[in-house]
């Protein structure tokens, strides 16, 4: 396997206005993360604070294994929603080492609204928890809720990804013997009572710690009986009458360390076996990330510049070479692991596809978990390679993408769109993880092409009814779509709606994807089965 | 170490063949029962020890060519038995006894005892123990000799005029029961008014340590400096003295670090203190090897005590003088002539004797307990360790606090204060917590570099005994190292796969 | 941190971390890489940082001896979990229960009267069986709730304790 020759020149102006354009989109997204991590209304610290509660980046830290990494997952959900107001979504996500294990990390934000669940705060809940099924992840969740946001209730009850599918989902992981552990820091009303009965061990707190069906207001409105909330549904009511709970704390931080110490009796996954090498540095700086992306969507870049700085000792073995170089396809370890790399050098032509669909058939063959660089602004189109059968390639390299078995993971780097997502594994085609780089863009095409084909459309009606554009016409027709487009098409927007698993900061991405490609090694990888292809 | 000295001229295994014994018993226990049994393998006798229970993993028992255990109602109680331990040496055909220091070196009855069973009892006459044992009579014979004591008065002389007679001795004066001995019942009164309570004070802690309320009183030297002189005599009236040794480092009134030369006394005054001792032994046709103690204070000393036994400091002497003193014990105990004169005995360099005792300093010296886990007593010249510990051993409350003695000698005092710090940092016990630390502190005190010394110096400096917080770059060797070796800390640190341990604390 | 060593009467919080083959410590805000090595001879070091020390150490279950610049110092190892509990000054504890209907045998403790854990607090038989009522923690006893000879149910408060120094 031999090293990525770099032509980059890092002296050139090129470089350095996009080093700085793009650092400074790493700032802002830096900047968004603290802000959503850790601003909050006084008001609500203080009343956490009297409550001798910890915030919940507290009780994290005093979880997790001191020394050890925590990769975030949509960090920024619901950041262009509820008008800002629900940082994280009231959620937070992540995955990270607790008593040396792996867990999946569930923890109410009580310092937004409460910790009330919005639907993007189910939303969030119920992918993190997909995340523990897929890859066999055992699950600490901390729980300090208020229930859910009632004049949301209709966008979070009901449906089938709605609140009932945590429960569902904790049911699941019981099913497959991945372990759960509630810490009950707060109250658990109604649903939320489920999550530590759902699990196979809770802990919970005396004074701060409740677990019921309906708090003292509800059960006096319903049956009139008037009771306290630790008579209700108290540490010492669950731990010694009810069994609802297991272990009483007499503090959050001895909950946390009961906690820590149930996770450390858990048994340690078999990782499924891969190819694995002693991981390596990569040889060029991923710093030089910020200087490789184009501060332009539209201009086209080496994705070898992006690969060789992500992989061990920027060693890539390329397969065919010669062949569809529109997709760069080959093997390269990252920390250590080996996986196979999908990357989009231009639009897909049909050899391109034809290349990448043998590529994903290979890589199940040798149990390599694949890796999909998305710079993709889709197939190509066009008389002469739809007689080509652009079309039957495409949907060959759909359903190889479908039928893999072997872990997939998606980083959009640049343009997602098109088709082109569906081809590199966007999120409808299950890739373990998915994550996007702050400048990167995703939607079904691009925003000038939808504000012309819209415009075009529009055009068209008023020439019907004889009327000619002016040149103020067409600009009132584009600019709300292309304003509509720029806002729905952007990474923000995306995980804002959880579409991914969060935005990366370029240099993140190593570690990130080390972390996601060890945790999907919980999960034994089946055999290859496709459906038909089209020939 | 001791044995690398060159040996006595006398000593030779010819003369011992002519000893009236073969084997001796040694009637003790911990670092001195294993020093005496030393000389007497090296001089090809049989060494027999009798020991408790508590003791059976001793270096002393297992290196014995015979062992007995005693028992008794408590490990110290047995180390007493007279009849038990005479059982003993007629089971196994003792010729001598040797009784060592404390338990029953100076009871005159067990020496009796053990001449009566037909053995030999490796000390002075019985009568001079008694002499000897008895303060106040010790002290008349001193003064009645026409040696120097300090003003006085004895409670038994005329109990009605007592109160009377100690007022007129001049304050601060120091009370102090009659039977007494290792500083116990002794009280300084400074103020003329607490007298009469005082008085009743040590009266009552005397009943209660000795069985024996009586009382004397002496002027009281502020502080004194304790200076002591090792003398030795034989059957036949000869007695030399072995030069002083200053015990003035004491805490609670007892030892804790003696040398020899004392940096108090100038040639005059040690030759006058030296001859003094050795004419007071020489009044009393002392035999064996004793001590005469002397309070020091402005150029002037009076006599204390005398103690007619082996000391525990005795090896400072020894590596000065080059003399065995448990050999000289032995000799003289065989009826041998000393065989030298004073001239002939000439001290060369420093030897310092440290107590290394299982107490924490900082809490009042309050004892400590626990097993031995690790122990590696510090090695090289001039060092030398007689010690009764071994690894493994618990270290309990049963017996004295003692744990061993680190002798360090060298050519001059400076020479040997600094093996000294240097032996002390190397001296590795684990386990129980001792006293070298504060041993260090001591010796590095400039009070104690300039030699200006007193019984009171540890309670004047109590800064000594304190024990200096942990700075920070031994804290973070402290808890390294326990870090490092504490199997959760350590397990914690391990279960973290190596990947995620090569990230580190990394955060999208 | 999540551990912690008693080195007199202070508590120090720690953690130690294992990275590419080494381990480092984890103290207050600072990294410090450490190791513990032993020589040809059976000697061991202790590296903190730059710094290497000669180190003698014995471990006899949660205390460490250790020998360090020339002298001995003894460490405790604290469980977090003793040590999170023990902070806290209220708990379920406060009140000592009958874990079955029976009646007291001997009252062993006053009101005021500080008491360790581990200590009979009071005997009381059931089913012919007599059972100790220990102290769950350490603390004082606020009150006694029942004299020799009373018969109780399940439940019932038997003995209630405040923490030391609680009022």
């Amino acid at each position: 396997m031999k090293r990525i020759e770099s032509k980059l020149n890092t002296r050139s102006p090129e470089f350095h206005a996009n080093a700085a354009h793009n650092r400074r989109l790493a700032e802002e997204l830096k900047e968004k993360q603290r802000g959503a991590r850790h601003d909050r209304p006084e008001r609500d610290i203080e009343r956490l604070r009297k409550q001798s509660k910890l915030l919940v980046r507290e009780r994290l830290e005093r979880l997790l294994d001191p020394g050890t990494p925590f990769l975030e997952l949509s960090t920024l959900a619901a950041n262009m929603a509820y008008d800002g107001e629900v940082p994280g979504a009231a959620v937070v996500a992540g995955i990270g080492i607790v008593s040396g294990r792996e867990v999946l990390i569930n923890a109410g934000d009580a310092s937004v609204k409460g910790g009330a669940w919005y639907p993007l705060s189910v939303k969030k809940t119920v992918r993190a928890l997909d995340i523990a099924i897929e890859n066999r992840l055992p699950v600490v969740h901390l729980c300090d809720s208020a229930g859910g946001f009632l004049p949301l209730q209709a966008n979070l009850f009901a449906d089938r990804y709605y609140a009932g599918r945590i429960f569902r989902n904790q049911s699941i992981l019981s099913k497959m013997g991945v372990q759960q552990v509630a810490v009950v820091c707060g109250h658990c009303t109604a649903g939320g009572a489920y999550v530590p009965g759902l699990s196979d061990y809770n802990v919970i707190v005396r004074g701060t710690g409740a677990i019921f069906l309906a708090g003292p207001p509800l059960v006096k409105a319903a049956t009139g009986e008037e009771v306290t909330v630790d008579e209700l549904g108290g540490c010492d009511m669950h731990t010694r009458l009810s069994g609802t709970a297991d272990y009483p704390a007499s503090s959050e931080e001895e909950a946390i360390a009961i906690a820590r110490d149930i996770v450390a009796q858990f048994k340690r996954p078999e990782k499924t076996k891969i190819e694995w090498q002693e991981p390596e540095e990569p040889f060029y700086d991923p710093a030089e990330l910020y200087g490789v992306i184009p501060r332009d969507i539209k201009v086209q870049f080496d994705m070898r510049e992006v690969i060789a700085r992500i992989v061990d000792g920027s060693r890539f073995h390329e397969y065919q070479p010669a062949y569809g170089t529109s997709l760069v396809c080959g093997y390269a370890h990252i920390w250590g692991y080996k996986v196979g790399i999908l990357a989009n050098n231009g639009v897909l032509f049909n050899d391109s596809a034809l290349k990448g669909t043998h590529f994903i058939e290979l890589c199940n063959q040798n149990k390599t978990p694949i890796l999909f660089l998305q710079n993709i602004t889709g197939f190509m189109v066009g008389k002469d390679y739809e007689q080509r059968g652009i079309t039957k390639d495409g949907a060959k390299m759909i359903m190889a993408v479908s039928g893999s078995e072997v872990p997939k993971f998606t980083v959009i780097v640049n343009g997602s769109f098109g088709a082109g997502n569906y081809g590199m594994s966007g999120r409808a085609f299950d890739p373990r993880f998915l994550f996007m780089w702050p400048q990167s863009q995703i939607s079904v095409m691009g925003a000038e092409q939808a504000a012309n084909t819209l415009a075009d459309v529009k055009l068209r009606q008023m020439a019907r009814h004889g009327k000619q554009a002016t040149a103020e016409d067409i600009a009132a027709i584009r600019e709300p779509i292309l304003e509509d487009y720029r806002r729905q098409s952007s990474a923000y927007y995306s995980t804002s709606e959880i579409w991914d698993d969060g935005i990366l900061d370029p240099t993140d991405t190593r570690n990130a994807l080390g972390m996601a490609i060890s945790a999907a090694l919980n999960t034994p990888i089946g055999e290859p089965r496709y459906g038909v292809f089209r020939m | 170490m001791f044995e690398s000295r060159p040996t006595n001229a006398t000593e030779s295994a010819a003369d011992v063949k002519h000893w009236p014994f073969r084997s001796v018993l040694i009637a003790n226990r911990g670092e001195i029962a294993l020093r005496v049994l030393r000389t007497v393998r090296r001089l090809g006798l049989e060494g027999i020890v009798v020991y408790h229970a508590a003791d059976r993993g001793a270096p002393a028992v297992r290196q014995a060519d015979k062992a007995v255990e005693i028992a008794g109602s408590t490990p110290v109680a047995a180390y007493l038995d007279t009849a038990q331990i005479l059982d003993a040496a007629r089971n196994t055909g003792a010729g001598a006894i040797h009784p060592g220091y404390g338990f029953l070196s100076e009871n005159a009855g067990f020496a009796r005892a053990v001449e009566a069973a037909g053995a030999i009892f490796v000390g002075p006459k019985p009568e001079q123990i008694e002499l000897m044992g008895d303060k106040v009579r010790a002290r008349a014979f001193v003064a009645k000799a026409g040696f120097p004591v300090a003003p006085s008065a004895i409670e038994d002389d005329d109990p009605n005029t007592f109160v009377e007679r100690a007022r007129a001795v001049g304050f601060p004066l120091l009370i102090k029961p009659a039977a007494g001995g290792g500083g116990k019942g002794m009280r300084i009164v400074r103020e003329p008014s607490a007298l009469g309570t005082e008085i009743e004070r040590a009266r009552s802690e005397g009943r209660r340590y000795f069985g024996d309320g009586r009382l004397y009183v002496e002027r009281y030297i502020e502080n004194p400096r304790h200076i002591e002189v090792q003398v030795l005599g034989d059957a036949h009236g000869n007695v030399v003295h072995l030069y002083e040794r200053e015990c003035s480092v004491q805490r609670r009134l007892q030892k804790i670090v003696e040398e020899t030369p004392s940096p108090a006394l100038d040639e005059k005054t040690r030759q006058s203190i030296c001859e003094t001792a050795a004419g007071i032994a020489r009044k009393a046709g002392y035999r064996n090897a004793g001590t005469v103690e002397f309070i020091f204070g402005r150029g002037e000393y009076y006599f204390l005590e005398m103690n007619t036994r082996l000391q525990v400091e005795h090896p400072v002497t020894e590596e000065t003088t080059g003399k065995d003193l448990v050999f000289e014990q032995l000799r003289v105990a065989a009826g041998e002539k000393l065989g030298y004169a004073q001239a002939d005995i000439r001290p060369r360099g420093h030897s310092i004797e440290f107590r290394v005792y299982a107490e924490d300093p900082a809490h009042g010296y309050t004892p400590t307990t626990g097993p031995v886990l690790a122990l590696h007593p510090p090695s090289g010249e001039g060092v030398r360790v007689d010690s009764g510990i071994v690894q493994g051993q618990d270290v309990t409350a049963a017996f004295d606090p003692m744990l061993a003695k680190l002798i360090v000698s060298g050519r001059d005092r400076a020479e040997a204060v600094a093996r000294a710090d240097r032996a002390l940092a190397n001296y590795v016990l684990l386990g129980c917590k001792t006293n070298t630390a504060f041993l260090r502190r001591l010796l590095r005190h400039p009070a104690f570099v300039a030699g200006e010394i007193h019984t009171g110096f540890l309670d004047a400096h109590p800064e000594i005994a304190a024990e200096p917080e942990a700075a920070p770059a031994l804290l973070q060797k402290l808890l390294a190292a326990a870090a490092l070796v504490t199997r959760p800390v350590k397990d914690a640190a391990d279960a973290v796969p190596a990947m995620h341990a090569a990230m580190g604390h990394w955060r999208n | 941190m999540h551990h912690a060593f008693k080195l007199g009467e202070v508590e120090h919080e720690l953690w130690l971390s294992h990275s590419r083959g080494d381990y480092q410590l984890h103290l207050g805000d600072s990294l410090i890489p450490v190791a513990l090595r032993r020589d040809d001879h059976g000697r061991c070091f202790i590296t903190t940082g730059e710094t290497t020390t000669p180190v003698t150490f014995a471990v006899r279950g949660d205390e460490v001896h250790l020998h360090i610049d020339g002298a001995a110092y003894t460490l405790r190892y604290r469980h977090p979990m003793d040590r999170l509990a023990a902070q806290a000054h209220h708990g379920a504890d406060d009140a000592i229960r009958a874990p079955m209907p029976g009646s007291t045998v001997a009252v062993r403790v006053k009101p005021g009267q500080s008491v360790a854990r581990g200590e009979a607090l009071l005997v009381m038989e059931s089913m012919k069986m007599e059972t100790t009522i220990t102290a769950p923690r350490d603390g004082v006893v606020e009150s006694v709730h029942v004299v020799q000879g009373q018969t109780f149910e399940r439940d019932t408060t038997l003995v209630s304790l405040v923490a030391e120094g609680a009022t």
